[in-house]
């Protein structure tokens, strides 16, 4: 047998071979054929309720977006007071946070004794003693 | 939208219908069993169009067929493994209706003489001949000459190089013929 009469007998054989399942396939029993029908409509049900978006679902992708534009908004807008005079600015937080600064209010360690001593002792030396 | 998606389901329904038959007749060639193979067809329908049904319509054939032997597989190794453990068991001999009849399943290894294979009976020779070919022979050729994938399909639908495919074909056309002889037109 040459190489072509294997080539022609395995091509018969494959036709033969296909005919014979696809005959099988057409001519499945009722039964099966149904119960084929029922998979298939269970299979398309699943695929309709997939298909179809819940209202949530449908409303999900404008919410993130909508939380993302407010976290921004809110890491953000400090930052853009700067330009405001009115308002507080980041050197003011510094200042009121800075420990090493002067106290701006609370004067309970000034010595006004001193401060008294100090300003009559300024004021006698500028003024000419009596009978001097 | 929903015109998209109802062109969508019924490209899938077209689908389905095109390929159940076969894909249920290869599920029950590869199990001998109807019910099996009612199972993995069903559940094959409802992975196709569960997770792999937005893939072009094209793929999804492949696909199906992928998911069909995956599931087949799967019940052949459950299959594979209730026996193992059935076989440590005492009292397995009381469930004689699932012992397999050892003469019913006998293989006779000469080929038939084409006169003897008539309807029925090639179909019958056809079907225990391809149940005892080795697994990836066996679906190479199903894909390949009964649902008529072309070789790369089969070689995606077996997640394997088209060469394998083509290797697996050739050597289930071989043992099929010396098997079978061949087949009366």
């Amino acid at each position: 047998m040459t190489a072509e009469d294997e080539e022609a007998g395995s091509s018969q054989f494959e036709q033969r071979t296909r005919e014979l399942l696809l005959t099988s396939a057409d001519a499945l029993p009722g039964s099966v054929r149904s119960r084929l029908t029922q998979a298939r409509h269970a299979a398309l049900s699943v695929h309709s309720t997939n298909q179809a978006p819940s209202l949530a679902r449908r409303w999900m992708p404008a919410g993130a977006m909508a939380g993302v534009i407010l976290a921004l908004f809110v890491v953000l807008a400090p930052h853009g007071s700067s330009n405001n005079p009115g308002g507080p600015s980041m050197e003011d937080v510094d200042m009121l946070t800075d420990s090493e600064a002067l106290p701006l209010t609370g004067d309970q360690d000034v010595d006004y004794d001193f401060y008294e001593w100090a300003a009559e002792e300024a004021a006698g030396a500028s003024s000419p003693a009596v009978g001097s | 939208m929903p015109e998209t998606t109802h062109d969508g389901a019924r490209a899938l329904e077209a689908f389905l219908v095109g390929v159940e038959r076969r894909a249920f007749r290869i599920a029950q060639i590869a199990l001998s069993h109807e019910a099996d193979a009612l199972d993995v067809v069903q559940d094959a329908m409802l992975q196709l169009s569960t997770r792999y049904a937005s893939r072009p319509a094209e793929e999804w054939k492949p696909l199906f067929y992928r998911i069909l032997q995956n599931r087949i597989r799967d019940v052949q190794r459950r299959r594979s493994v209730r026996n193992r453990v059935m076989a440590l068991m005492p009292w397995r001999g009381e469930d004689e209706d699932d012992e397999i009849d050892p003469i019913a399943q006998a293989v006779d290894k000469s080929p038939l003489p084409p006169s003897q294979l008539e309807g029925d009976e090639m179909l019958q020779a056809l079907e225990q001949a391809l149940n005892e070919l080795p697994q990836r022979q066996r679906e190479a050729f199903l894909l390949r000459n009964f649902e008529g994938l072309d070789v790369a399909e089969t070689a995606a639908a077996m997640k394997c190089s088209q060469g394998s495919v083509k290797t697996h074909y050739f050597r289930a056309l071989q043992a099929l013929r010396s098997k079978l002889g061949e087949f009366r037109s």
